[in-house]
């Protein structure tokens, strides 16, 4: 299905992690934009709560401790849907329109679409969607509702330090290069909806290096699917063609049974 | 004396029919979830979701019905023999006009090979599918594998399958009734299985 994005409007977040206090305005504020239940929490002896994301928490801060010579620090990273321009999610869902790409560039969701299947948790690079107990798709939709009334998204708002900054991708892209960050997301996956500029490598904050679609995924949906449609009509054309060139075998003498 | 004699059991044909009508459900439930291309096959099933039911249910009757039928026939398929290798060298005489006699018992190489790989495709879609049936409960790889197996197991099935209902009907006429009932024609078994005929009825000409 044609999943065209423009790049020059295209919307997005940029999360400048270092300006983070790891105060969870964001988590807070998108509870109660969409109107999702509290989860259960325990303590697990970490500052970081909760533990994942979950049908009711679209993102969160994860806090990811450091040693340094005065002792513990942390880096917070704020975990969420990228909106990534090419989505593994998208690409597997076999039910048009539960997942669909805005004209803001944005990976929405429609639960009235989607059909349980849970492709699409096999087919993020990120790992991103949860299932509640209606057995739904759930992220974030980056507050489509919002977004497409021209307002910023809750948790962006919500952010006292502007850590979360929305608007324009190509500008806050360019607006953070000036400032010389090292961005993460800018290119890969035809370009993430969410790019980070992150205080150490990728890998510190639990991202892949080069975020990509699963190498199986890519097998099943761009090998095995199209070889397969070929297969299918190169058996029954082969199959034809048998039938015409060489033809049955029939059974020679039909008179000759029975007269042992 | 009769012209026909008995390849299949009534219960023999009725399980072949159970996996047949339970292969092709899990054909039209599935392929909606193959590509966005079929997603018109979902209406015969009244949605997406009621599609992956119908699968599901579909894939058990099919995982125990077909696992049961290679139980069934384990013998007759897992032989090879010198008149196999005779068949194998010359393709069955399907690949030429000419006529040709193999000395074939119940089932050729190729109906063995067939066999096989349904029950070996059986084993891996059957086990593929409890994974994507309930893909929380596993690692994500697991999972991931399993879609890929579990597509590619099905594209080698239904291109089997196809070859298989061609040859089993227009392809070599007469075989149907094996199937249809029971009975085949004493000259089609001469002609397809003769060792097979001579087993069964003691027959040497
Ligand atoms: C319209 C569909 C089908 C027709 C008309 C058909 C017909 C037949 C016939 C006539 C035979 C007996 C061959 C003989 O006497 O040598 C047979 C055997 C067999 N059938 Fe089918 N069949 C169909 C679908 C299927 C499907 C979907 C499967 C499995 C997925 C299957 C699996 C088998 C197996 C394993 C045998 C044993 C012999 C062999 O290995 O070829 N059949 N079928
Ligand atoms: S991060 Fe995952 S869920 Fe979000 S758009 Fe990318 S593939 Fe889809
Ligand atoms: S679970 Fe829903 S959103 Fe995810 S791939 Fe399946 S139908 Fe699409
Ligand atoms: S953009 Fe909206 S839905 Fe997404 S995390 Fe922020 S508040 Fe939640």
């Amino acid at each position: 299905m044609a999943d065209t994005i423009n790049q020059a409007t295209r919307k997005g977040f940029l999360v400048d992690t270092s300006r983070c206090i790891g105060c969870r305005s964001c988590q807070v504020a998108c509870k109660q934009w969409n109107k999702l239940e509290a989860d259960k929490t325990s303590n697990k002896g970490t500052f970081e709560n909760p533990r994942d994301l979950t049908p009711a928490l679209y993102n969160r801060i994860k806090f990811i401790e450091k040693e340094t010579t005065g002792g513990i620090s942390w880096l917070f990273f704020n975990e969420r849907c990228m909106h990534c321009g090419d989505a593994g999610c998208m690409k597997v869902c076999p039910s048009p329109g539960a997942l669909f790409r805005t004209k803001e560039g944005i990976v929405a969701f429609n639960k009235d679409k989607c059909i349980s299947c849970k492709y699409c948790v096999s087919a993020c690079p990120f790992n991103i969607p949860r299932y509640g107990t209606d057995d739904k798709v759930s992220k974030c939709n980056l507050c489509t509702d919002r977004i497409s009334g021209g307002m910023t998204p809750a948790c962006a708002k919500a952010c006292p330090t502007e850590t979360l900054k929305y608007g324009v991708r190509s500008t806050l892209i360019a607006t953070a290069k000036a400032a010389k960050k090292t961005l993460y997301g800018e290119s890969d996956l035809n370009g993430l909806g969410v790019v980070y500029a992150l205080e150490g490598p990728p890998e510190r904050y639990g991202l892949p290096e080069k975020p990509s679609i699963p190498m199986s995924i890519f097998i099943w949906k761009d090998v095995i699917k199209p070889l397969g449609i070929l297969g299918f009509w190169g058996s029954i054309g082969a199959m034809l063609l048998h039938y015409v060139t060489i033809g049955p075998k029939k059974i020679e003498d039909e008179e000759g049974g029975g007269h042992e | 004396m009769s012209n026909y004699i008995e390849r299949f059991s009534t219960s023999e044909r009725v399980l072949h029919w159970i996996v047949t009508a339970s292969f092709f459900t899990l054909l039209l439930s599935g392929l909606g979830l193959y590509s966005r291309l079929f997603t018109g096959y979902f209406t015969f099933f009244g949605g997406g979701q009621n599609a992956i039911l119908v699968h599901k249910i579909g894939g058990v009757i099919f995982f125990f019905s077909s696992l049961y039928m290679y139980v069934n026939h384990k013998k007759d398929i897992s032989t090879f023999d010198q008149d196999d290798k005779e068949w194998v060298s010359q393709q069955g005489g399907y690949l030429s006009r000419k006529a040709a006699h193999f000395n074939i018992g119940k089932y050729n190489p190729g109906q063995k090979l067939f066999a096989l790989y349904i029950a070996a495709a059986t084993a891996v879609l059957g086990i593929s599918g409890v994974f994507i049936w309930m893909p929380l409960l596993f690692p994500r790889w697991i999972v991931q594998i399993s879609l890929l197996s579990h597509g590619l197991m099905f594209v080698g099935s239904i291109m089997f399958v196809i070859v298989h209902v061609y040859l089993a009907t227009i392809g070599n006429p007469g075989t149907i009734d094996a199937m249809l009932y029971g009975d085949v024609k004493k000259n089609w078994a001469k002609k397809h299985h003769p060792k097979w005929y001579k087993q069964t009825t003691g027959d040497n000409q």
